[in-house]
């Protein structure tokens, strides 16, 4: 019995999936009578069952070795792919923060999808992606990770294109679908050149393969560098990275699962593939790359916005930017510990300006000013968060970030040097959107705002809750760095980081004395990140024009050339028979000559051979 | 005097008919084409008659029923002639295309 809970632990993801099927019911089209708001009632029970059941299971797997649980899923001639488990303590630990989190934003959904008809289909989408992520998490296998990061690629399509109405909501859904689709496809090709190498899909046994095994060097390069793409892609990085920033058109409370979580489940495969990686040292340069990039350029993107949805959507991006180079630089303990911090960190942020735009209408930030005496509680937990999130100590991210970048700094102090910028950056970021919003004077969007329905704020402050005792439970999980190894040097630094970008956003956007909206010099630069580096202008001229044009080519060939040969042929045979016809010319004597022609034709040939015997 | 002139001279009155037979928008004519090619024929029987078999002379027998025969064919084509004049009032054999496509 003692084992009970960690031994059924693959029944969480089955509640989820339950509670999918049972929303949908409540569809506008099936019953018709009662309203959709049972669907949201079951989802959450479901997901709470979830959350329990793994809260009972993480105490058996504590400090024990990991279990694993194998079942056989197809068997053929020589193939055969089985659904493997790991169950530790933290793949436990990730279920709890998904289902907990699941738990928060569907909360937060009954409160602000109030006014909404369509909960069966959010609240199934929602549990779909609870479905998924738990048994992404849960999977020890890189087949079963990709099967469910496809489902999760669908899930994130229709829920983003929830209120389908809207053109942008098309647009976006499409460019969400269609952006990860191609990382996926192009981690697929990694997976199945990885079979023939290793022999397995089992994560285990990957890391085991990787340890002796003897790549030619490009193969090992293309191998991971495909590998990498399906997470480059969930991961909102450049250049795969716009589709998040569209896809801020989707509902809130689903922005807090899709900017927490789903985000991460790219870096999940990715830790779980560090092994292999590690095969790769340029794929290593690349991750850490692509990484810095990301995070320094969405880093000054989220600056230059001015829809409060997208900024925090691009300081996702930097921080899925940072797990890049964590793992990139083989820090996978550290990645993991960033990915829980940093989870909930962004989901306090979401929820709070969740909270206000729900009453504010507008998610322009030069709308918004003076919140903080009317709506002090969104206040708060927008701090908290906004703290946990940078290097702000004793809050969590504050730990992750110095880990990270004490680890960093001996062997790698270029990019020690980007997390010091991508901190100040972020900081800066998310003090200019306290500032804009809770400070200075009230404008007519804000003049009355109330503070949101408890079903809004309760989840909000009790996130808060979790961001602030996040230092407690990592000092209670011992994963917090030991103090005395820490260079304090790189500490002291990473706080001046975190102090520079905050003092500085505060100083210029709660200084009367600084005309708002801040005109940059030159202002080409500001229209530059305040465009997204201008990437859908990119995309339309580069990808989506070649494949464009390509597909006109390919259609006007299909439609004129392998048509028209088939056609030719119909022709052909249509206007022989119609010219050929005159022949019958009706005249008794040409068919008399045709006869004689024929006879004597019919002569010539018999008689050719015997012609040589004339002489 | 040699077979093969003999030969020649049916094979030319041969083509003279076809061509006769042919080209000649007279009915009546094409009926006398057909006449000489049958001449032409009883002239080759006539030849393998007298140079190959001059005991048996069967080619001659042939002969006399080909002469026979010619002239049966020839009142019935005249009287198909004169049955298609005498619904079209003509005989030109250009006019008889009813067949035509």
């Amino acid at each position: 019995m003692s084992h009970f809970f960690s031994q059924t632990i693959w029944l969480v993801p089955c509640y989820a999936l339950i509670g999918a099927i049972l929303a949908l019911p409540w569809s506008p089209g099936i019953i018709r009578q009662t309203g959709p708001r049972p669907a949201g009632y079951i989802n959450m029970i479901m997901t709470l069952t979830g959350f329990i059941h793994s809260l009972l299971a993480i105490s058996d797997t504590w400090k024990m070795p990991p279990q694993y649980l194998s079942f056989n899923w197809l068997h053929t001639s020589s193939l055969t792919i089985s659904l493997d488990l790991e169950i530790t303590a933290v793949n436990i630990g990730a279920l709890l923060l998904i289902t907990g989190l699941n738990f928060a934003a569907q909360t937060y959904a009954i409160g602000y999808l109030e006014m909404d008809w369509g909960w069966a289909r959010f609240f199934s989408l929602m549990a779909l992606f609870e479905a998924g992520m738990c048994s992404l998490v849960l999977c020890n296998s890189l087949f079963f990770s990709y099967v469910v990061l496809e489902i999760l690629t669908l899930g994130t399509y229709l829920l983003i294109g929830y209120w389908f109405n809207q053109s942008l909501v098309v647009t976006g859904a499409r460019d969400a679908f269609l952006t990860k689709r191609v990382g996926d496809l192009v981690l697929l090709m990694g997976v199945v050149a990885l079979l023939p190498l290793a022999g397995t899909w089992n994560y285990t046994e990957l890391a085991a393969w990787a340890k002796t095994a003897h790549l030619d060097p490009t193969v090992a390069n293309l191998l991971c560098l495909a590998l990498i793409a399906g997470p480059l892609g969930k991961c909102a990085q450049m250049p795969l990275h716009l589709w998040l920033d569209e896809a801020m058109e989707g509902p809130m409370p689903a922005t807090i699962l899709r900017n927490t979580i789903i985000v991460s489940t790219g870096a999940w495969v990715l830790i779980k593939l560090q092994p292999v990686l590690a095969l790769s040292p340029t794929t290593l340069g690349v991750m850490t790359t692509i990484g810095s990039l990301t995070a320094i350029l969405a880093g000054l993107i989220a600056i230059a916005q001015i829809d409060i949805k997208r900024s925090l959507s691009y300081t996702v991006s930097a921080y899925m930017g940072l797990i890049f180079i964590a793992v990139g630089t083989g820090q996978t303990q550290v990645a993991l510990n960033l990915l829980l911090t940093y989870a909930i960190a962004m989901s306090v942020l979401i929820m709070s300006i969740g909270g206000i735009v729900l009453n504010n209408i507008s998610q322009d930030l030069t709308q918004y000013g003076g919140l903080w005496s009317r709506r002090p509680i969104s206040g708060i937990c927008y701090l908290v968060g906004a703290a946990s999130l940078v290097a702000f100590p004793p809050l969590g991210g504050f730990w992750s970030l110095i880990e990270m970048a004490s680890n960093l700094a001996p062997s790698y102090p270029f990019l020690f040097g980007v997390l010091l910028v991508v901190n100040g950056l972020t900081t800066f970021s998310v003090t200019r959107e306290f500032t804009l919003i809770f400070g200075g004077k009230p404008k007519p969007m804000t003049v009355r705002s109330p503070e949101g329905l408890w079903a809004v704020v309760l989840p909000m402050t009790i996130m808060m809750g979790f961001a602030l005792h996040v230092p407690i439970l990592l000092s209670q999980w011992n994963l917090l760095p030991a103090w005395e190894t820490l260079d304090l040097t790189v500490v002291s630094e990473l706080i001046i980081s975190t102090v520079v970008g905050g003092g500085l956003a505060a100083f210029i956007y709660l200084n009367d004395g600084i005309t708002k909206p801040i005109q940059l010099q030159p202002k080409a630069l500001q229209d530059f990140f305040a465009y997204d580096l201008y990437t859908a202008q990119i995309y339309k001229v580069t990808i989506v024009f070649v494949v464009g044009l390509v597909s006109q080519l390919i259609a006007w060939f299909d439609r004129f050339i392998v048509d028209g040969v088939v056609n030719l042929v119909g022709l052909a045979t249509v206007f022989s028979g119609q010219g050929l016809k005159y022949n019958v010319s009706g005249q008794t004597q040409s068919y008399v000559l045709t006869i004689v022609l024929g006879i004597a034709l019919l002569g010539i040939a018999l008689c050719y051979p015997l012609i040589s015997f004339l002489h | 005097m040699q077979l093969e002139y003999c030969l020649l001279l049916a094979a030319a009155l041969f083509g003279i008919g076809i061509y006769g037979l042919v080209t000649s928008r007279n009915a009546v004519r094409v009926l006398m084409s057909i006449e000489l090619l049958f001449n032409a024929v009883n002239l080759n029987l006539m030849g393998f008659s007298n140079f190959l078999d001059p005991a048996g002379i069967k080619g001659q027998v042939f002969t006399v029923f080909v002469i026979t025969v010619a002239a049966a064919e020839a009142a019935v084509g005249l009287a198909i002639i004169l049955a298609i004049y005498r619904n079209r009032e003509t005989i030109d054999m250009e006019q008889f295309n009813l067949l035509k496509w």
